[in-house]
Formats: C-alpha cells, sequence, structure tokens
C-alpha cells in the first residue's frame, strides 16, 4: 500500500459513532444472552434496552451528519435513479448502512419493552406483566437482534479492514477487536447504570462483574494480537504519536485497572467502584476506537 | 457495448509539459488555483503534487542521482485513475454512484455520490478525494461526456508528445508491447504496469523504466474486499468467545441460586 495524500477525514463524528455504536450493540448483546440464560426479565437487560436504542438514534445522526451531501443519505438504502433497494453484500459500509437502519427497528421494540416493564405505559395486552422479553417470543427476538448487534458492533472495524489504506488495510482483527471491545464497553455502561440505579447489592451486578473481568481479559489479547500483528504501515501509523498513547491509555485505562478494580476491589458490593470500573472501560474503549480511527490519518 | 477504450501512458516521451493537466481542468472546468495555496511544493517542478477531487490528472517528476551526483536523469509520469477492470471503489460504494460505463471505464456520478469517502480509502492508487465545491467524491472521468460524442479525452488530445495515447485497450497493448520489445532491443529496461494480472487489467496503463514504487505506484495493488471472508470469521469468532465469557458469568449466577434454594429445600426439609 502506497502512503496517502487523500485522506477519508473520518474524524469526530465517525469515531464517536463507533464508540456510542459499539456501546448499544454489546448492552443489546449482553442483553440477548440473558434471555438466553432465562434472565430476559432482569434488571441489567432492562438497562441494556433502555441503553441501546437512544444510541443508536444518535449514531444514525452523526454518520448522516458527516457525510459530504447529508441530504443524499437516503441513496445508501435507495438508488436513487431507479428507486430500487441499494444493497451490496460485498460492501461493508453498504451492509452497516442497513445495519444502522434494521438494529434500532428491533431496539426500538425492545425500548418499548422496558418502557412497559418498568411499568410506564402499556400496549393493548402489552404490558409488565406480559412482555415480549422474558417470554418465548422474548428469545427469538433476542438472537435476531443480539445477531445484528454482533454485525453492528463488527462492520466499522471491517470496514477499516476492506480498506487500502496503510494501518487499516494491513489488519484482519480489527473487526474482532471492535466487537469484543463493543461487548467490554456495553457491560462497562451496565455497571455503570446498574451502579447508578443503586442496583448493585442485586447478584446481577456481581454477574456484570464476572462477565466484565472475563471480556476485558479477551480484549487485551485481542489487543496485543492486534499490536503484534501489525506490519511496517501499521507499526509506522499506529505506534506513534496520539495513537500510541490512546492504545496505550485503552490498554491501562479500559484494560488492566479495571481488572483490578473488578477483581480484587470488590466492585459487586461498593457502587462507587462498580461505576469507576465501569466508566474506566467506556474510556479505554473510547481511546481504542480513537486510536484505530485516527492513526492511520495522521501518519498518511 | 462498446469496445473497453483506456489510456496508454509511454512515460519514456513524456516532457513535463502539463498541458495534459490544463486540458483536464480546462475541459472538466476544474478551479486551478490550488485551493489557494501559492507556495511551492519544493519537490522538483511538481506543484500539483497529487491526484486528488481537483486535480484529475498529475504530472510526477522523479530526479534521479548517479552517487557521485555528477549524472542526473529525470522519469516523468503524467499520472491519473486507472479505471480498473476490477474496481476497488466500484466496490465499496453504498450509493450506486460509482458506475462502469460502456467503454468499461469507471465514472463517479456526481448527482448520485453523497460523499461518504469509502472510495478514498479503498482506491489502491491514492487518486479519489473530495470535490470541495460539490461536497462528493471526483476523480477522472476519461472524459466521459467527450468519448460519448466520438471525441478524444481532452489530455491525450492536448499530448504534444504522444505520451498518452487513447483508443480501444486491445490495440493499446499490443502497441504497448511492440514499445517494450524496442526499448528491451535499445538496452531499456521497460515493462507494462498495468496487464490483465493487475486488476484484471488497469485500463489506464502505463510504460515504465523503474520499479512501481519509485513512480510512487503500488507493487501489488490488491481489492479492498480481499480479507473480507477472514474479518468476519474473526470477527464472529471474537464474539462467541466474549459471548460464551457472558453466558458463562450469567449462567454461574443462576446455578449458585439453584444450588442455594437446593440448599434451602433441603434445610427446611430437615
Amino acid at each position: 500500500m502506497i502512503p496517502r495524500e487523500n485522506l477519508t477525514h473520518w474524524d469526530a463524528l465517525v469515531y464517536v459513532e463507533m464508540f456510542l455504536a459499539g456501546v448499544a450493540a454489546g448492552a443489546y448483546m449482553t442483553a440477548a444472552i440473558l434471555e438466553l440464560v432465562g434472565r430476559g426479565r432482569s434488571s441489567v437487560a432492562r438497562t441494556a434496552h433502555l441503553i441501546a436504542f437512544p444510541l443508536m438514534l444518535v449514531c444514525g445522526l452523526l454518520l448522516t451528519v458527516d457525510l459530504g451531501r447529508p441530504e443524499r443519505f437516503w441513496h445508501m438504502i435507495v438508488q436513487s435513479k431507479t428507486s430500487l433497494p441499494m444493497f451490496k453484500l460485498w460492501s461493508p459500509m453498504s451492509m452497516g448502512s442497513w445495519l444502522v437502519l434494521v438494529f434500532p427497528a428491533f431496539a426500538f421494540v425492545s425500548f418499548l419493552d422496558a418502557l412497559i416493564a418498568g411499568r410506564l405505559f402499556r400496549i393493548g395486552g402489552w404490558r409488565a406483566e406480559s412482555t415480549l422479553h422474558g417470554s418465548p417470543a422474548g428469545r427469538i427476538w433476542a438472537v435476531i437482534g443480539g445477531l445484528l448487534a454482533f454485525a453492528v458492533g463488527s462492520y466499522s472495524g471491517i470496514l477499516l479492514s476492506a480498506t487500502n489504506f496503510p494501518g487499516w488495510g494491513d489488519s484482519a482483527v480489527l473487526g474482532a477487536l471492535f466487537v469484543v471491545t463493543a461487548v467490554a464497553t456495553g457491560l462497562g455502561a451496565l455497571l455503570l447504570g446498574e451502579a447508578i440505579r443503586g442496583q448493585t447489592s442485586h447478584p446481577d451486578i456481581g454477574d456484570l462483574a464476572r462477565a466484565s473481568v472475563m471480556v476485558i481479559l479477551w480484549q487485551l489479547i485481542l489487543i496485543v494480537v492486534f499490536v503484534a500483528t501489525l506490519g511496517p504501515a501499521g507499526v509506522r501509523v499506529f505506534l506513534a504519536g496520539s495513537a500510541l498513547v490512546a492504545i496505550v491509555g485503552a490498554a491501562l485505562l479500559g484494560g488492566l485497572l479495571p481488572l483490578l478494580l473488578l477483581r480484587f476491589g470488590a466492585a459487586a458490593a461498593r457502587p462507587s467502584m462498580a461505576a469507576l470500573a465501569g466508566v474506566l472501560v467506556l474510556v479505554g474503549g473510547f481511546l481504542l476506537r480513537y486510536a484505530v480511527v485516527i492513526g492511520p490519518q495522521q501518519h498518511g | 457495448m462498446a469496445a473497453a477504450m483506456g489510456f496508454y501512458t509511454d512515460t519514456t516521451v513524456c516532457i513535463g509539459c502539463k498541458a495534459c493537466e490544463v486540458a483536464c481542468k480546462e475541459w472538466n472546468q476544474l478551479p486551478a488555483t490550488n485551493g489557494g495555496a501559492n507556495t511551492l511544493s519544493g519537490n522538483s517542478y511538481d506543484n500539483t503534487r497529487e491526484l486528488n477531487g481537483t486535480h484529475w490528472r498529475h504530472v510526477k517528476f522523479v530526479e534521479q542521482f548517479s552517487p557521485d551526483r555528477k549524472q542526473a536523469q529525470w522519469l516523468m509520469m503524467s499520472d491519473v485513475c486507472k479505471h480498473c477492470v476490477q474496481a476497488g471503489c466500484l466496490e465499496v460504494c453504498p450509493t450506486g454512484a460509482i458506475i462502469r460505463t460502456e467503454f468499461d471505464t469507471v465514472v463517479i456520478q456526481s448527482d448520485v455520490c453523497n460523499g461518504c469517502r469509502d472510495c478514498i480509502a479503498a482506491c489502491p492508487f491514492d487518486v479519489i478525494g473530495i470535490n470541495e465545491a460539490t461536497g462528493t467524491a471526483q476523480k477522472c472521468t476519461l472524459c466521459y461526456d467527450r468519448l460519448q460524442n466520438g471525441l478524444t479525452p481532452a489530455c491525450a488530445q492536448a499530448c504534444p508528445t504522444a505520451s498518452i495515447q487513447f483508443g480501444p485497450i486491445q490495440e493499446l497493448r499490443q502497441r504497448a508491447d511492440g514499445r517494450v520489445s524496442t526499448l528491451k532491443a535499445q538496452g531499456t529496461q521497460a515493462y507494462v504496469y498495468g496487464d490483465e494480472k493487475m486488476l484484471g487489467g488497469l485500463n489506464s496503463f502505463y510504460l515504465l523504466v523503474d520499479r512501481p514504487e519509485v513512480y510512487g505506484l503500488p507493487p501489488d495493488p490488491q481489492l479492498p474486499s480481499r480479507s473480507l471472508g477472514l474479518s468476519w470469521l474473526l470477527s464472529a469468532g471474537g464474539a462467541v468467545v466474549a459471548g460464551l465469557a457472558g453466558a458463562l458469568a450469567f449462567r454461574k449466577q443462576r446455578m449458585d441460586g439453584a444450588a442455594e434454594a437446593t440448599t434451602v429445600g433441603e434445610g427446611s426439609e430437615r
């Protein structure tokens, strides 16, 4: 790959979007797992559903504003000259556009379900005693929504890999790194959410902490794999300047530190500790998105 | 479909006059002010610097010196979009703005492009850029409007040394092969960059006399989708491990709870 003069200028709007989409996808995937182990009506699952949909709305807005011609955002979905659907399975950007449209539709139903579960309102027979999640239909919904969430968490990393841009195009593990970071930050957001809601004495928080420890470990392993498999161009763009600082920050702040807090800090019993661990994981996830998106563009 | 048309650029006869750049800008009504930047690049006579959304032709000046710097030579090359048969930009474009024309050339429809910029990262030759005036990605169209009217592209029309030749691809390739043979017979190591093995063939190909990297060209350009399957596979693997970790953690509490309930149950029975 040759050094670049033309940059994509995927800047703050893009890495913020990738971070928020990751949190939403990770939270929804966590809720899907809870559903599959028979805890679809748990407080954590409900918090996840309350988080995912609003974040995805923000993501759609950020992506639209980032376009050179935002008023033509719909060209991603409908062919402007034929009015036929516009879809390319082999283009991560095309697939991502559809995912950013379809996943929020699933997340919206789950969001409504969480509000109904909280007895805020009801729609006909759809009431707190008979929510979608926690029912057999909820399981099917969680599987489909969970798979969509996986794709949302992965596609932006895969999109970067599917380029000829030095750094991005040299690494095939970006998708894996992004989706695992998504799960970690989703869990982090749930830890923070549950701590804020004062649910830390609930057994769920202990489970969240246990899951976080394992996923953070997996994330750290993938960061090491990502760095170890970088080619010369990748080393030049990622292991220099602010990208290097951000990657180290992601590993320390978003990895080792929360790992210690969750493993030895009795985070499950102390709301402040759980909240701090959640915030650190979120900061780490954000730094990683920043490093991956900005690193190659700083150096071309 | 009409015969595949394209450019054959013989870099050995380029004199760096930049008539191609001027003709391109004039015909396509592209700004020649370089974004208002009046500073010189300091890189030989190259102040165009790059191909981008407003420079669709770029004459490169490569200065080469002997170790004792007593001898010097220029390699000059008029660079342009390669109109690849397997085009990375066309592959990733999510709006369908990038099309293959009846002349087998690759064109960005400016009225369809929404400026997502994925094609900029996908192009292995760093050809595409954003035109700030339109907010869309732009590059050489191989003068699609002129071709539709039976005219030669402006750059090829203006080239005074026939370094840029336009015509049916098969005919151009034969011409290039003949030129390579002639040069080799004269002792010059020449070769064609962009044959059918490279991305199915570049419909704008070059006769070069040094390594591709010397001209700023990639030696082995690839499609952006080259590792798409592997990326999804690794991603799925990563998610499965994370999912199992989650399931294990959440399942554990359930089992602990069940064990606890059993213990309590046994206790009450006693």
